[in-house]
């Protein structure tokens, strides 16, 4: 088979909203009307991911990412274009495609609510037909990167979001899939998590060469695990490279911060290209007294706003 | 696609089953109650039907042994779309907050997979209530107790219940394209209420919407009579296996049509 | 003041309602088809029995009876029980116990949109259907207003009951439980499943003075200008007996949930 885990080429997915309108009036209105419009989620996009890449898939609420991913896995049909996973074209193979995925859908758990979790491990073995001894051996490797010990015998519902969350993607990766989809796995959880959360997921993608394909709104996730990813904006693909580039892109924006003569730090965002900065520097020394100054690389969370807010590049 | 079998799903189903068990054993209050309500609708039931008889001794021909033949065959039948169907409660709120998307990422049937969820154990107090009722009426309408006339009550008993299931899944599937069909489900629900009555009242147009299209008649009444009139059997009696079977795999091909056309936005 | 606020509610529960529109058609419709139900039913019963009347009921009575009782069922459903123990399991109700507005009246007023549409678009399709199969047997007078008057009353009792109930949540999680007991309870003793009238007398007399009789029951009766309605007299008995409910209801559920309130408040959420 090809290197290629997912194989996208322009996939467009239209959804049919009903036109509401506004008041009261406005609802009598719709009770009659046939005003659909449509709307466009994903337009023509075309992505391909490698095995055992971890692949960030960025965009602001809204921008399709969501959508996207739902066709991956199968649950939704691309109004046009063409999908493979591992080979085989996930909504015309449901079942089949999601033997060989796992996915994790952010606060939404998948597994039993009742159940202590080493029970659900158990029946996704049954399901997933997973042989004794791998079922064994991953169990061990669970053990190696992270302590289960207080989660596992205890019942979905009985957790916190944290434990929730490490357990889902505990309970993703459990059947060796090739390809694991994250969307938002470390929304709402606080800092230590994050971090026991991110290197849960960089180990099993370096043990078992899973590919990894990660939604998420925080950079700190991008930064720690991915190396490239790709950017999405209004259904359109903006960005797809290393995030390096991406920096190196935007390399020429730093920040100038500046400590005046009372004490205060004045920050700016410079683009190199178009200003100087010891043009800005000679400027403020005209009307401030300055005592310091720090020159910073622009962070990709500052990248990531600029594209957002300034729409494609 | 055949290592996945029918006995790979009997065995998975068990496991759940076991597992679920196990876990409602820890809220005893809740099954307490619960029971206790279960109890309830079936004595109002009761109490509804004494009622009636008590104004009107015959209805349509049948005297009151034969109706409580009829009742408890009924209670019996809609078991197990109260035992193994009842999560079909829980689909509109699952489909509206966007949570039932969890059941497509396995690789078996979401259909199954849905309904394994929950397994309602108060149904069995309803299947005991019926089967007393059932055994109390059998005893004097005077039917002999054979080994064929058993065997024609366990097959026709489950021909009944799968009418039941087919309406209920076919009422839920249509919160996949109707926000707010919650109503649906409640009006089916209540339906089944007609399905302890002779289904010859009906007449005309609505005699084959009540057999065909919301198939009540065939709850109760038409699988039974192979065993209260066996002399004069209706051939949609001897049919009945066969029609719900076929119905039954056509609420579950609405069903997952529904799934598939269903665009997952609510969330 | 306090009003426009109440009503902005309704408006906004009005609007939902509407937003749910196919759902409303299918539940015009799915009435339409128990008024079938009921009406082969109850033409068997009748004409098995050889007489017109039965316990001062014809055909006609009891059809139009059990009908409007199912629309009525409808238009005043609530999920009051199902929202509490939601919100209770999700903390949401600290949320809701924060709204500047007594939360019993929040309740009231965020439902009496949804009264209003399924009021207007099941209960007055499905009365006119019933005029249209009895040919106009229901009496077109006074006896509407008294029966608006009656429904109003029956509003604020199975609101006082649901709000009775869905305190109950505050102490179990058993919902659906406490739930299909209060359902049967009140479907069976309010004459929903069955016309009070053809109760064993015995019972009907204590049946006559329970609550659940005064939220079906007792505006179906005034509809229909029986059950000693047509005189004065009759009629202020029974509506005295649906506004002492509503008033007992009311301060029992208010003493019940406040004492059932701060237990919540002194266990912390």
């Amino acid at each position: 088979m090809a290197d290629e885990a997912i194989l996208m080429k322009n996939v467009c997915k239209d959804f049919k909203v009903l036109n509401r309108h506004e008041g009261l009036k406005g609802s009598i209105q719709d009770l009659f009307s046939r005003d659909y419009r449509t709307v466009s989620a994903v337009k023509d996009v075309s992505v391909t991911v490698n095995k055992g890449e971890i692949v960030g898939y960025l965009g602001p609420n809204g921008a399709g990412k969501s959508t996207t991913i739902k066709m991956m896995t199968g649950v939704l049909e691309p109004t046009s274009g063409q999908i493979l996973v591992n080979g085989l074209v996930p909504y015309k193979d449901r079942t089949r495609n999601c033997e060989n995925i796992g996915v994790v859908f952010g606060q939404r758990s998948q597994l039993w609510w009742s159940l202590p979790l080493i029970e659900s491990f158990k029946l996704l073995r049954d399901i997933y037909l997973v042989p004794q001894k791998e079922y064994e051996d991953m169990i061990a490797l669970y053990r190696s990167l992270v302590d289960i010990e207080p989660i596992l015998h205890k019942p979905v519902r009985q957790m916190s979001l944290g434990q929730r969350t490490l357990s889902d993607i505990l309970a993703a990766f459990l059947h060796n899939p090739g390809i694991v989809f994250l969307d938002e796995p470390t929304i709402g959880l606080d800092v230590s998590m994050k971090s026991k959360i991110r290197d849960l997921i960089r180990g099993l993608n370096k043990e078992k060469h899973t590919t990894v394909i990660l939604t998420t709104h925080d950079m700190g996730d991008v930064d720690a695990l991915c190396r490239r990813i790709v950017i999405i904006d209004k259904g359109k693909k903006i960005y797809d490279n290393d995030i390096e580039h991406l920096k190196s892109y935007f390399g020429s924006y730093r920040t100038l911060r500046m400590r005046l003569g009372d004490d205060t730090w004045e920050e700016r965002v410079i683009d190199e290209k178009t200003t100087d900065v010891m043009e800005v520097i000679s400027q403020m020394q005209k009307t401030h007294k300055i005592k310091d100054i720090q020159l910073q690389e622009i962070s990709t969370e500052e990248v990531i706003k600029k594209i957002y807010e300034g729409g494609s590049l | 696609m055949n290592k996945r079998g029918l006995t790979f799903y009997l065995s998975i189903y068990r496991k759940v089953l076991i597992q679920d068990l196990k876990s409602k054993m820890s809220y005893r209050a809740d099954f307490v109650i619960s029971t206790i309500g279960m109890i309830m609708t079936n004595l109002a039931g009761f109490i509804t039907f004494m009622i009636l008889f008590h104004n009107f001794p015959t209805i349509n021909g049948w005297d009151y042994h034969h109706m409580l033949f009829l009742y408890g065959f009924s209670l019996v039948a809609l078991t197990p779309v109260q035992c193994f169907f009842d999560n079909n409660w829980n689909l509109r709120f699952m489909v509206q907050s966007g949570d039932f998307i969890k059941y497509c990422f396995r690789p078996i049937n979401v259909f199954f997979y849905f309904m394994s969820e929950v397994f309602d154990v108060k149904g069995l107090g309803q299947l005991a209530f019926g089967l007393g009722t059932l055994i109390y009426a059998w005893h004097h309408t005077g039917i002999p107790v054979t080994i064929l006339t058993v065997s024609q009550a366990i097959l026709f008993l489950l021909t009944a219940s799968l009418f039941m299931i087919a309406i209920m899944n076919a009422a839920a599937a249509t919160c996949f394209w109707i926000q707010g069909s919650g109503y649906v489900m409640v009006i089916m629900f209540r339906f089944k209420d007609f399905a302890k009555y002779p289904a010859n009242i009906f007449s005309g147009i609505f005699k084959v919407v009540f057999t065909f299209i919301i198939p009540i008649a065939f709850v109760a009444y038409y699988p039974s009579l192979v065993l209260l009139t066996p002399s004069s059997v209706p051939l949609l009696s001897w049919l009945s296996p066969a029609i719900g079977i076929l119905f039954f795999f056509l609420s579950y091909k609405f069903w997952m049509l529904g799934v598939s056309k269903y665009d997952f936005t609510g969330s | 003041m306090s009003l426009r606020k109440f009503l902005a509610l309704t408006r906004a529960g009005i609007m939902e309602s509407l937003h749910y529109r196919l759902g409303t058609i299918v539940t015009l419709f799915a009435n339409l088809i128990y008024l079938v139900l009921v009406y082969y039913l109850w033409k068997a019963v009748y004409a098995s029995s050889g007489v017109e009347q039965v316990n001062g009921m014809t055909f006609t009575d009891t059809m139009i009876y059990l009908i409007l009782a199912t629309a009525l069922f409808n238009f005043l459903e609530m999920f009051v029980v199902w929202d509490m123990s939601r919100s209770i399991q999700s903390g949401k109700i600290i949320l809701d116990l924060l709204k500047p507005m007594d939360f019993r009246s929040y309740t009231f007023w965020s439902y009496s949109g949804s009264h209003v549409v399924s009021f207007v678009l099941t209960f007055i399709p499905t009365f006119i259907v019933v005029m249209i199969v009895t040919r106009g047997a229901i009496h077109m007078g006074l006896n509407l207003l008294y029966f608006a008057i009656s429904v109003v009353l029956a509003l604020l009792i199975n609101f006082g009951i649901e709000m009775l109930v869905a305190t109950v949540c505050l102490y179990t999680e058993s919902t659906w439980g406490i739930n299909i007991v209060k359902e049967t309870i009140v479907l069976l003793l309010s004459g929903a499943s069955i016309p009070l009238a053809f109760f064993p007398e015995r019972i009907r007399d204590v049946i006559g003075y329970l609550p659940f009789r005064a939220v079906y029951d007792i505006p179906l009766t005034v509809l229909l200008g029986k059950g000693g309605s047509d005189s004065l007299a009759g009629l202020i008995k029974l509506w005295g007996l649906q506004f002492i409910w509503a008033v007992v209801l009311y301060v029992a559920g208010v003493l019940f949930w406040n004492h059932s309130v701060k237990k919540i408040t002194v266990n912390g959420g």
